[in-house]
């Protein structure tokens, strides 16, 4: 009787022994995981918000108006921020959380940037081709003026100079 | 003036003239780069958006206010980030002259983009919690920054020569440098000397 009863609680000790043994496994290990989940979605938003940002200033070289996707990229920036800050202090949760709302807002930003490059790209080619018929134009009427000029000053200055009557001065000394 | 001058002053007028004409599509292939510096500033206002009335005497409980603000002369969009930073006397600073940025961790950050020409400014509060006075020093456990509490553990020792625990809550700029994808120190900081009281 005192041989199965020292069995049974030697039993239910290990039993609640493994018992928090796995429960603190799970709980460090869900806790590992959940830090993972937080680098892997911080650093997918960086980096989507560095292409973004690329995108931003591509779409600005080209001449297009990128005020407002600049706005939604600053959201976007406190969204980040935010997440890098809770990640800092431990509360993966939280960084997750916003890395998830930065990533959200940037993709958005840097598919509408494309967009507004290829169209601003366009207007940009069509306004290179003015300029370049436009200067060919004016350069060719500048030279044909110049010269239409030109021929009818020499004419003149000719003209004057040849129609010049010889003059004898008589000498006064 | 004989006629070959006269030939000589035509020709370099219709050059000029010409070039004139050109000088929209030259614009494309030559650009000029004018004599404008290119660089970012970063500033510090107090409470009232002055420079002035910066907090110096800070008190354990009370909360404090100040602007921080960055502007881009840079020739395009900046991405930049600000680094809140708290320090003691004996820890270090940024190296300006080495283009370092102060080691200690950061507490609290802005990410933000600004356009060329333009300025970006952001509030700033703090306050201090779990600071503790013993003989000649002081010790701080938190700092809290616009509503979120960072742990810092940071002493001070009296101050003779500036009379008082003196702390630095001081802020680094930083900028998304394209070429390296990463983020540079911008040479640029900015801080504020408070001495903690009672």
């Amino acid at each position: 009787m005192f041989v199965m009863r020292s069995a049974t609680r030697l039993c239910f000790a290990s039993t609640t022994l493994l018992f928090i043994l796995l429960s603190a496994l799970m709980l460090s290990t869900s806790a590992s995981s959940n830090q993972e989940t937080a680098i892997f979605g911080i650093s997918e938003a960086d980096y989507l918000m560095a292409q973004a940002h690329e995108a931003v200033l591509g779409a600005e070289e080209v001449g297009a108006d990128v005020s407002g996707l600049l706005d939604r990229l600053d959201v976007a920036g406190e969204y980040l921020a935010e997440a890098h800050i809770w990640y800092r202090l431990g509360d993966f949760e939280n960084a997750t959380r916003f890395a998830g709302l930065c990533f959200d807002v940037v993709e958005e930003v840097r598919s509408e940037a494309y967009r507004l490059t290829e169209e601003a790209y366009g207007l940009w080619v069509a306004g290179l081709f003015v300029r370049i018929i436009g200067s060919f134009v004016g350069v060719v009427v500048v030279v044909l003026l110049c010269y239409v000029v030109w021929r009818a000053f020499k004419r003149r200055y000719q003209r004057r100079v040849l129609g010049l009557k010889l003059e004898v001065v008589p000498d006064e000394s | 003036m004989n006629l070959e001058e006269y030939r000589t002053l035509f020709m370099v007028a219709t050059l000029g003239l010409a070039l004139v004409a050109a000088s929209p599509a030259l614009s494309v292939v030559v650009r000029f780069q004018g004599s404008s510096e290119r660089f970012s500033k970063l500033w510090l206002l107090g409470l009232g958006h002055m420079v002035e009335d910066y907090p110096f005497n800070v008190t354990v409980g009370d909360t404090y206010s100040v602007f921080v603000g960055v502007g881009n002369r840079m020739g395009c969009s900046e991405y930049y980030v600000v680094y809140v930073k708290f320090r003691n006397s004996t820890q270090s600073l940024p190296d300006v002259s080495g283009s370092l940025p102060s080691s200690l961790p950061p507490l609290y950050e802005f990410r933000f983009f600004v356009a060329d020409g333009k300025a970006w400014e952001s509030p700033v509060t703090f306050a201090f919690q779990d600071v503790s006075f013993q003989d000649y020093s002081v010790f701080v456990g938190g700092v809290s920054i616009n509503g979120v509490t960072f742990p810092v553990n940071a002493s001070a020792v009296w101050d003779s020569e500036n009379t008082g625990f003196n702390f630095q809550l001081f802020f680094e700029l930083w900028r998304y440098d394209k070429t390296l994808q990463s983020f540079q120190f911008h040479n640029r900081f900015v801080g504020l000397l408070l001495n903690i009281t009672v």
